[in-house]
């Protein structure tokens, strides 16, 4: 069983300070486009329309062989102009074969809003709930995709002309446990209760590259991405922040591609996959339930 | 007591009123592309509206409408708030033979109740352009500095009170508050 020890106190109180300056740190900045690759802002889509993503990740295994493709198709319905909602599911072939491990139900409901002409800060509410047929086999609770468990936090977005920053702050908790085929041998235990509850947090910039000028909804749109992922696990004392780049290109004002690149900064909390890239295909249906 | 206060409050106005030629709206919130065409999408989901030409850069869109529209504009800014974004300007321009603008006056005009703000007291003809100065019609700032024009408590409530109503319309009776 994993012992506190007075090194790993330090180390996890710098990990909180780390986490809780994420979240500060919006509220100081003056900071285009508010959609990000790898985290969900705290703007909604339009109401009454729907998204459709394809979502393709390509991830690096622990041995060079194991490299695992995941694909979660999701769904994303704008409730009213305050309450959206997204539903996805999750195939991957960590197993062996192709198989599907999952689904999760997200939504988000937005809390505060002061708009101006060309700026926006807002804030929401977001909860997620997972499921997961497949055993964990990482300490990282990862909703998406590798673990059961419910998720809950805030997001807070400013944009300003062309640059978009985004934080977030979010309770986590895995209903299952690492397996006994555990991949790093130092896990191969069932994580106590408070070992169960992480924090997951997260600071994005984004900034739109081109065009220079709008013309019309024609004009392909292409921002660039800088996003910053990190967990900490409440009871192991254990972190992962990832960096994460990313491009995004935007056709006929709906459609959207994603190309993004993630690898750990930080990495003691144990995770099947960490480093990867990420293929993203959303397509928007503005109005389809007026 | 309160049938003259609401008789002095009140004027109708003679006036020939004619369609409202188009309006003039900046949404407020967004830069992108995709969501400024959230919100053209939605605007076109109106079936009075002829067309909408958008203008991404300074997210503005000037709307047409088709003949003999009744334009709600509360309709219209519902629209844009369902697409996530709020309205930071609307203006509207119409045909008027002769209009008598009372200042801090009500005016029926073709069944829909304004009452002209900060205005004067004069005739118009001709082509005109109005902004609505309602909450939610304006910046949340321009709102505040505009109270100083008027001290009926319809500016704020965006509804005729007990003060203003008249023998055609009851309190409760949506009015826009507007400038020229």
């Amino acid at each position: 069983m994993l012992q506190f020890n007075k090194d790993g106190n330090n180390l996890f109180k710098k990990r909180w300070l780390l986490a809780f300056s994420f979240f500060c740190f919006i509220n100081a900045s003056a900071f285009a486009q508010e959609l990000f690759s790898f985290t969900e802002p705290a703007s909604n889509m339009s109401a009454k329309s729907m998204g459709l993503r394809m979502n393709v990740n390509y991830m690096k295994g622990f041995q060079r062989d194991k490299n695992s493709l995941y694909i979660s198709p999701e769904i994303m319905i704008g409730i009213s102009r305050k309450i959206m909602i997204h539903g996805e599911t999750f195939f991957s072939n960590q197993q062996q074969q192709f198989q599907f491990k999952g689904a999760s139900f997200y939504a988000k409901y937005r809390l505060f809003s002061i708009d101006d002409v060309h700026s926006h800060f807002r804030m929401a509410a977001f909860g997620r709930v997972a499921s997961n047929n497949s055993p964990m086999h990482s300490t990282a609770i990862v909703l998406n995709g590798s673990t059961a468990g419910v998720e809950s936090g805030l997001v807070a977005t400013k944009l300003l002309n062309k640059v978009a920053m985004s934080s977030s702050f979010s309770f986590v908790h895995s209903f299952s446990s690492p397996s006994l085929n555990s991949p790093n041998e130092i896990h191969n235990h069932l994580l106590l209760p408070n070992q169960k509850n992480a924090v997951n947090y997260t600071l994005s910039i984004g900034k739109l590259m081109l065009p220079k000028h709008y013309v019309n909804y024609n004009q392909v749109n292409v921002n660039g991405m800088l996003e910053l992922l990190g967990q900490t696990n409440l009871g192991l004392e254990e972190s992962y922040i990832d960096i994460a780049p990313s491009v995004q290109f935007i056709f006929k004002s709906k459609m959207r591609i994603d190309l993004g690149y993630s690898t750990p900064l930080v990495s003691d909390l144990t995770r099947v996959n960490s480093t990867g890239f990420l293929l993203r295909f959303e397509f928007n249906l503005f109005n389809i339930f007026n | 007591m309160k049938i003259i206060a609401s008789f002095l409050f009140v004027f109708l106005v003679s006036l020939s009123f004619g369609q409202i030629k188009k309006v003039n709206l900046q949404a407020s919130g967004l830069t992108c592309s995709m969501c400024s065409n959230a919100i053209n999408k939605a605007l076109k989901t109106i079936d009075y509206i002829a067309a909408v030409d958008a203008n991404i850069e300074h997210s503005t869109f000037e709307i047409t409408f088709k003949p003999n529209a009744v334009v709600n504009f509360d309709e219209l800014k519902k629209k844009v708030e369902g697409a996530g974004f709020f309205v930071a300007k609307m203006t509207f321009t119409l045909m008027v033979d002769q209009l008598d603008l009372y200042n801090d006056k009500h005016s029926d005009l073709n069944g829909t109740m304004f009452h002209f703000l900060n205005v004067g007291n004069h005739k118009i003809t001709g082509e005109n352009t109005f902004q609505i100065l309602d909450k939610g019609y304006v910046t949340a700032k321009e709102f505040k500095k505009n109270s100083k024009y008027t001290t009926m408590p319809c500016y704020q409530t965006g509804l005729m009170g007990v003060c203003c109503k008249n023998k055609e319309k009851s309190v409760g009776t949506r009015i826009y508050h507007v400038t020229i």
